[in-house]
Parts: structure tokens; C-alpha cells; sequence
């Protein structure tokens, strides 16, 4: 797999599957994304660690189009979809559509049921009928071993089984990349193993994605590629090896050592 | 001592019907009426236009802050007047109760469009529904479902409300138990009628409200 060694400024050229350029970004007048730029190639699976309050969520966020940009260029698969313009925030909704997300919080719809969550993207949107949106999501559950979970309503699955259904979800649209953010951190200890199993089963088959994670464990198996960011800067950027075992970056050691105990 | 004949009443049962049934058409009618009014008005309270959301809580703030008595003198004696037209009584019983469950209601929308939190909006937009699809597949069924035990029960005191309207001389069921009351002498026998019904047909939904209102709240808690 071919990872980035250094923070290379992202150039845009037509390998990358993701791009971000010069990215600023801030609530107000407190800037919180101080100037990314992360280039990510096909296949990769690039896991986004840092403090409290780095910007990590907020990257996501505005990478699935949830927040307004001051300055920088997203662009996927070579086609710009997020764009800073006069104090606007330029979003291409075509391009978005091939960008899932899961959230810490579940956000499933409380007045549908398991199905009913996971056809009505599919029906209301793309247009597809009924019978086949349930017939795939059906068998989308089935792999998720959630068949008999299907009439269920959110209020009466357990945490595990409510980010299970919401990465299904999200998988319904067929999605290029996805974006877990800190998806198992509201989870009882037990039940985080049934979320992160079925995320290695996407990485198994080769689905790009960024996560976000203060697990260890799932960082290190699930990692192409790492990415350090303080402060809404990225720190350091490479392969699990090196960011998570022997980092070059001082901050990186410090906050290894402060957060997982970790002595590299 | 004074001896009950509620036979009496049974003399004058069509009356008493025809009363319930205008009752029931100015209930229901201005329960419709107020309820869509009172969305219309919540959905308003959280526009970005200033003015429309300053009339909006003016009107809601007016209607709750009087009584629905002089409320209702004031469209069936005054408004005639100002827009020169004449009104028939049902019509200005549907438009006072109307305006009044409207003001009411907004307020019971308001409180349910606010539990739909942000992050079902994130959900929306990570799945890429455009707006039309998230007010009518994510929000308004969400707030309907929230709202619908208290609009119960707010239908539940504008049906007992309603009883005001025989001030005015809408011939509803207090005012046809009224007139029977006066004709016949018997106040007791009537009016303890009249309450009756009031009464039987309230208390079911008001304990429907209950019953509802739990198993809701035990769904939606996700
Ligand atoms: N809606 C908001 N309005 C104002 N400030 C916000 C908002 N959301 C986040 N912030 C601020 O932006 C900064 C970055 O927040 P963000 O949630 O991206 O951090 P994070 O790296 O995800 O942290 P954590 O590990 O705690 O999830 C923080 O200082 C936070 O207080
Ligand atoms: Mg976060």
C-alpha cells in the first residue's frame, strides 16, 4: 500500500481519491482547522488520532458537508465537491452522495423502524422501488447479523446493534469512502467488538475509509496510514508504524504516552 | 324536600342531540382549523424573517394572554362590524375557537419540533435527502408524534371550552341545556345531563392521552 511518508502539500492530481487543499475552517471567529491538506489514495484506510478538541470531528464534518469552510478545496475522485467561494461554502450535493458517515451519537430515526431506516435514502432519493431497497437491505443486515432485527425500532436495539444498523445505512447508498467518527466511544465496553468487526470486514473488502479513534486496538489492525492532528494542524502523517510506534514528532510521543500509555 | 324526575329529560333527548351535534361540528371543525394554524405558526416561530416570526408571537402571546370569552364577543360583535360582512354563528364559533386553538397548539408544535435534535439533521444530510424529504419523512413525523398526546389534549379543553359559545347564542348543548333548564324548571335534572355528557365523551380521550403518551415517549426514546 502506498503511504505517505511526509505531510505532502496534496496535489490534485488524478490518482487521489480524496483531496484536501489549504483547508481553514472556524465557528466564529475561532479558527479551528488552521490550513489541512491531506491527499488519500484509493484503498486507503486512514485512522485520524489526536487531543480533545484538535478538530478531528470537525474535519469530518466538513468533509461530508455538514459545516461551512472560510478557506480550501475538497475534491473527490478529482471532481471538487466542497469549495470555499467569497465566504461561501460551494457544495456539490452529486459528488457529497458518494461519501458515507457514522456518528458517535446514534442518529438513527426513532419513528422508523430497522428497514424503514435503510430504505428511505434509497427510495425517497435515488428512486429505487420498495421491494428492491428492502430485498438488498435485507441482505445487507443478514451479513451484519441483524436478520431478526428488522422490524425493530431503534429504542429497542442495544448501542452496538444501534451503529451496526447505522453503518448499513450508511452502506445502502453504496458509498466510495466512508467516515466513522469515534463510532464505538458511546458503547458499553462488550458491545464495541460487534461494531469494529464489521468494520474490518468493509476494510477486508478494500473500502476506503477515515476514522476517527481512541481505540488502540482498532487503530493499529485497522490502519493504512495514520494521521496525528493538534490544534487543527496535522502533526505527523504515515504508516501505523511509524506514527504509532516509533513517532518522529515529539508531540506525537507526548500525546501517545499521555493518552494510551503508550512509552515508544 | 324536592324530589328528581330525570324522565324530564328524555322528553327533550332530540334537542339535547341536535345541541351535541353542533358542539361536535364547531369542536372538530376548529380543532382541524386551529391545528393546522398552529403548525403553520410554529414552523414560522423558526424562520430567519423577523417580522413574520415578531406577528406570529404577537398573535400566539394575544389569543393565550384573554379570556376566550371576551376573545369570542369580540369576532361575534366586532368583527361583522369592521369587515362589514354578516357572519353566521357557526362560522364565528369556527373562527374564535379556531384562532384560539391555534395560538394553543402552535405552542405544543413549538416544544416538538425542538426534540427533533441536530443530529437527526446531520443523519439527513449524511444520507443526502434534500430538505423537502427530511420536514416531511424525518421532522414532521417525529413532531406529529411528539405533539399528538398533548394536542389531545388540548382538543379535549377546547371541546369543553366550547361551552362558552352559548354566551353568544350558539345553539350548542349548553345552551339548548339551558333553555330546557329555564323551560321546564328543572335545573338539576337537565344541567347534571348536560355535565354528563361533557364528561363522557372527554374523560375516554383524556385517559386515551395517558395510555398514548407512554408507549410514545417508551418509542421515541432512541
Ligand atoms: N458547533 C460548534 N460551535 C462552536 N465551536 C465548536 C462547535 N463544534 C466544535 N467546536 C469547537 O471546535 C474545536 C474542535 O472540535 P472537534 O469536535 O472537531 O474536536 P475533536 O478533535 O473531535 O475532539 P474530541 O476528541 O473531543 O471529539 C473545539 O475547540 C470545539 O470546542
Ligand atoms: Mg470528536
Amino acid at each position: 500500500m502506498g503511504n505517505t511518508m511526509t505531510v505532502a502539500p496534496a496535489q490534485g492530481d488524478g490518482s487521489a481519491l480524496l483531496c484536501v487543499k489549504g483547508l481553514r475552517m472556524g465557528y466564529g471567529p475561532v479558527e479551528v482547522l488552521k490550513g489541512m491538506d491531506i491527499e488519500m489514495k484509493p484503498g486507503e484506510r486512514v485512522v485520524l488520532i489526536g487531543p480533545s478538541g484538535s478538530g478531528k470531528s470537525t474535519l469530518l464534518r466538513v468533509m461530508m458537508g455538514l459545516e461551512q469552510i472560510q478557506h480550501g478545496q475538497i475534491t473527490f475522485g478529482g471532481d471538487p465537491y466542497i469549495t470555499a467561494d467569497k465566504g461561501k461554502t460551494k457544495i456539490d450535493i452529486g459528488v457529497r452522495k458518494k461519501i458515507g458517515m457514522v456518528f458517535q451519537h446514534y442518529t438513527l430515526f426513532p419513528h422508523l423502524s430497522v428497514l424503514g431506516n435503510l430504505i428511505l435514502a434509497p427510495c425517497k432519493v435515488a428512486g429505487e422501488s420498495r421491494s428492491s431497497a428492502s430485498e438488498r437491505a435485507r441482505a445487507l443486515l443478514e451479513r451484519l447479523g441483524l436478520s431478526h432485527r428488522v422490524d425493530a425500532y431503534p429504542a429497542q436495539l442495544s448501542g452496538g446493534q444501534k451503529q451496526r444498523v447505522a453503518i448499513a445505512r450508511a452502506l445502502m447508498l453504496d458509498p466510495k469512502l466512508m467516515l466513522f467518527d469515534e463510532v464505538t466511544s458511546a458503547l458499553d465496553p462488550e458491545l464495541v467488538a460487534e461494531v469494529e468487526q464489521v468494520i474490518l470486514q468493509l476494510a477486508a473488502q478494500n473500502m476506503p475509509m477515515m476514522i476517527v479513534t481512541h481505540d488502540m486496538w482498532f487503530a493499529k489492525n485497522i490502519a493504512s496510514r495514520v494521521i496525528f492532528a493538534a490544534e487543527g494542524r496535522i502533526i505527523e502523517d504515515g504508516p501505523p508504524e511509524q506514527v504509532l510506534g516509533n513517532p518522529r514528532e515529539e508531540r506525537t510521543r507526548e500525546f501517545l504516552e499521555r493518552v494510551f500509555h503508550i512509552k515508544t | 324536600m324536592m324530589s328528581y324526575d330525570f324522565s324530564v329529560v328524555l322528553r327533550f333527548s332530540d334537542a339535547l342531540t341536535l345541541g351535541l351535534v353542533m358542539t361536535l361540528k364547531l369542536t372538530v371543525l376548529s380543532i382541524l382549523i386551529g391545528s393546522v394554524i398552529g403548525f403553520a405558526v410554529a414552523l414560522a416561530r423558526t424562520s430567519s424573517n423577523g417580522v413574520l416570526r415578531f406577528i406570529c408571537a404577537t398573535y400566539v402571546e394575544f389569543f393565550r394572554g384573554t379570556p376566550v370569552l371576551v376573545q369570542l364577543f369580540w369576532i361575534f360583535f366586532c368583527l361583522p362590524l369592521i369587515l362589514g360582512v354578516e357572519l353566521s354563528n357557526l362560522v364565528s364559533g369556527v373562527i374564535a375557537l379556531s384562532l384560539y386553538m391555534g395560538a394553543v397548539s402552535s405552542e405544543t408544535f413549538r416544544a416538538a419540533l425542538r426534540t427533533v435534535g441536530p443530529e437527526q439533521h446531520d443523519a439527513a444530510i449524511a444520507l443526502g435527502l434534500p430538505s423537502h424529504v427530511e420536514v416531511t419523512y424525518v421532522v414532521l413525523p417525529q413532531a406529529l408524534l411528539r405533539a399528538a398526546p398533548p394536542l389531545l389534549s388540548n382538543s379535549v379543553s377546547l371541546f369543553k371550552e366550547s361551552a362558552l359559545v352559548s354566551a353568544v347564542g350558539l345553539a350548542d348543548l349548553m345552551f339548548v341545556g339551558q333553555n330546557i333548564s329555564n323551560t321546564t324548571g328543572r335545573p338539576v335534572e337537565v344541567l347534571t345531563i348536560v355535565a354528563l355528557i361533557y364528561f363522557v365523551i372527554a374523560f375516554p380521550i383524556t385517559r386515551v392521552v395517558t395510555v398514548f403518551e407512554r408507549r410514545m415517549l417508551r418509542k421515541l426514546k432512541a
